[in-house]
């Protein structure tokens, strides 16, 4: 869909799917995933790779060589000071000032803590970060965010790694509708192709995903299904779904039938 | 029982340098030297374990199982296939040790594992389960245990474990005796040592800092160490993991437990003296620093879970180690003129070495073996190698 790209703080991308390298059987996997979901861009952390020492270099290299953008992230961070300084370290280390930011609040199902997220925002994006931070689907927060100077956002659709799918698609269509004009990708809880597709129908712009297609019995696989999906969604939307309608109305006239009987 | 044992009297007497005296090196040392060869075995650091010289093999960090169906869901089929293998090397060569432990039982112990999770983590047991089935293309291999079964198998488990899962092929070793006792057989053999001696392995040639070493043959069994003599096309990297060895009297377990959650999965594996192995974290990293305060509270807290009563078990060690894989984590064996190495066994030394030897051995002797075209599936390296 080169006539057609993603484009997140005046970069172009050629892939609307975005995918996490964490939780694959081996690298190799990882890679061979990587290169079957067309992706532009991978996510990394590096908060428990001791990365000031640079320990994490072996794999950081084997992900760079797979020659795609990379969006490194602050997962594992619990306060704001910890989420800029990893921020800080992953700019150094990986040379970008592109930052997904992830503040968990709850440690059991890895919630984004609202607050802190946006004050970690205001404070990355006062040091020159672009920010693409991990939230809720409430609309005063992405307002909030966007206030703050985000030019992205990555409402959840469910908790990470529950595979859950969207679970509030009220939250999620009023975002869409009230915020036109932003970049909003749909970040964690995708299990299936089936639910980035319909995230994809209802106008996001991208799918971020990672355990889906790291844990399945063949990931390289998942994510081809996944490309699909997100493609097809993409395809949809810009093409107009039609409206659901109450009554049935066939496509072809049924012959035999006076018109007056017909639909 | 066993396969006829060639002696120390066998005709071909040919001279073999081993780097990296790990359970590679020397379980590869010992059975070489039964079948006659000279065998000199180097390492960089200790090679005698003791508190004050602790060995700086992955081997003595690991928890010692040899857990094929559970290792599968975490790598591939091949895994599972060579596992069952090692099951049926184990015994046969721990009863081949010269200086047997007392009763062969005491290195070696069959007795299956357990998988559990809490009623809240039932998904992710459930999704083992699963994954297990794809790999095993059934479910024969296992049995499904409800909460009074688990209590039958453990009495000590807590019991708020009401779904687990029972891999009755499944054995673990006392790992730290038997290194230590592979060691003994290996002087007593008349295997020479050279503890603190890094080398460079090439054809036919130990290279250490002041003299190199000739050979017949040269073998690396090197672990994260080899990874400077890796190639750019096949790296091999360390991934961090940290244990943690505990002990108490309160607490009994016959086999390995392994703890469903949805970020890790931990188990723990009884060892000799009312010692419990707890292990492991897989970080990608190549950070020997101690053990993280976030780890030891996982760790901790996955063990507490387990029983309330570990609460009063004393830590006495916390150990970190570099598990030495290539980028599919899998083990690979390459054969040049006058030097084979044998690297990348990761996660899986105990389930792994027994097969990797044989096939080391197979090569040597040239007879056909089983695995490979796994274990030696790589395009030959000699071009890289000059």
């Amino acid at each position: 869909m080169t006539n057609d790209p993603l484009r997140l703080y005046g970069e172009t991308f050629n892939s609307r799917f975005l995918l996490g390298t964490a939780l694959y059987n081996s690298p190799q996997l990882m890679r061979d995933a990587i290169t079957a979901s067309g992706t532009d861009m991978v996510t990394l952390g590096l908060r428990r790779q001791n990365p000031e020492d640079k320990n994490g270099d072996a794999i950081w290299q084997y992900i760079k060589d797979s020659n795609t953008h990379l969006l490194p992230n602050t997962a594992g961070c619990k306060s704001v000071k910890e989420a800029v300084n990893t921020a800080e370290m992953s700019r150094e280390l990986f040379e970008t000032d592109w930052i997904k930011l992830e503040v968990i609040g709850d440690d059991y199902n890895l919630q984004p803590d609202p607050f802190k997220t946006l004050e970690a925002t205001a404070e990355l994006i006062k040091r020159g970060f672009k920010v693409l931070p991990y939230c809720t689907d409430d609309l005063i927060l992405c307002q909030r965010l966007l206030d703050a100077g985000c030019q992205v956002l990555m409402p959840w659709g469910a908790p990470i790694g529950t595979g859950q799918g969207l679970l509030n698609r009220y939250a999620l269509k009023t975002l869409r509708e009230r915020l036109p004009n932003t970049p909003l990708i749909v970040d964690a809880g995708i299990g299936a192709p089936s639910q980035a597709c319909e995230a994809m129908e209802m106008g996001f712009d991208a799918v971020l995903l990672n355990t889906a297609v790291a844990r399945a019995q063949d990931p390289a696989l998942m994510a081809g299904a996944f490309a699909s999906a997100i493609d097809a969604g993409r395809k949809a939307y810009l093409s107009g779904l039609m409206l659901k309608r109450q009554t049935a109305a066939p496509s072809t006239p049924t012959i035999g039938q006076p018109f007056w009987h017909q639909n | 029982m066993s396969t006829p044992i060639v002696r120390k009297t066998v005709a071909k007497q040919d001279s073999i340098g081993i780097a990296g005296a790990g359970l590679l090196g020397r379980l590869l040392a010992w059975k070489l030297l039964i079948r006659g060869h000279n065998v000199s075995l180097f390492d960089a650091g200790h090679i005698e374990h003791s508190i004050t010289t602790p060995s700086a093999a992955a081997g003595f960090t690991a928890a010692g199982m040899v857990a094929p169906l559970s290792e599968a869901v975490v790598s591939e089929r091949a895994i599972y296939d060579i596992g069952l293998r090692s099951l049926e090397l184990w015994p046969q060569w721990i009863a081949e040790l010269e200086h047997k432990p007392s009763s062969e039982s005491d290195f070696f112990f069959q007795r299956g594992s357990l998988a559990v999770s809490h009623p809240q983590d039932t998904a992710e047991l459930q999704q083992f389960d699963t994954d297990l089935n794809h790999i095993l293309g059934g479910s024969s291999g296992y049995q499904r245990l409800n909460g009074q079964q688990i209590q039958q198998l453990e009495p000590a488990l807590s019991d708020s474990f009401q779904q687990g899962l029972y891999l009755e092929p499944e054995a673990h070793i006392n790992n730290q005796q038997l290194l230590n006792r592979l060691l003994v057989d290996i002087q007593a053999l008349g295997g020479k040592l050279y503890p603190n001696t890094p080398v460079q392995p090439s054809a036919k040639i130990l290279q250490a800092k002041a003299q190199s070493h000739r050979f017949d043959l040269c073998i690396d069994c090197r672990g994260f160490g080899a990874k400077y003599s890796a190639s750019r096309e096949q790296p091999l990297r360390g991934v961090r993991g940290e244990a943690l060895s505990v002990h108490t009297k309160e607490i009994q377990l016959q086999r390995p437990v392994r703890l469903m959650h949805p970020r890790y999965q931990l188990y723990i594996v009884p060892k000799p003296d009312n010692i419990f192995v707890l292990g492991a974290t897989s970080i990608e990293s190549e950070d020997m620093s101690p053990i993280s305060l976030q780890s030891n509270l996982e760790l901790s807290s996955a063990l507490f879970t387990l029983n309330p009563a570990f609460a009063e078990a004393r830590i006495v060690d916390m150990a970190v180690n570099l598990r030495p894989a290539f980028m599919d984590n899998m083990p690979r064996v390459e054969v040049e003129d006058g030097l084979i190495k044998a690297n990348g066994l990761y996660r899986h030394g105990y389930l792994l070495a027994p097969v990797v030897v044989e096939n080391i051995l197979n090569t040597i002797e040239q007879n056909v073996d089983p695995f490979q075209s796994i274990l030696q599936s790589q395009p030959t390296a000699e071009t890289e190698h000059a």
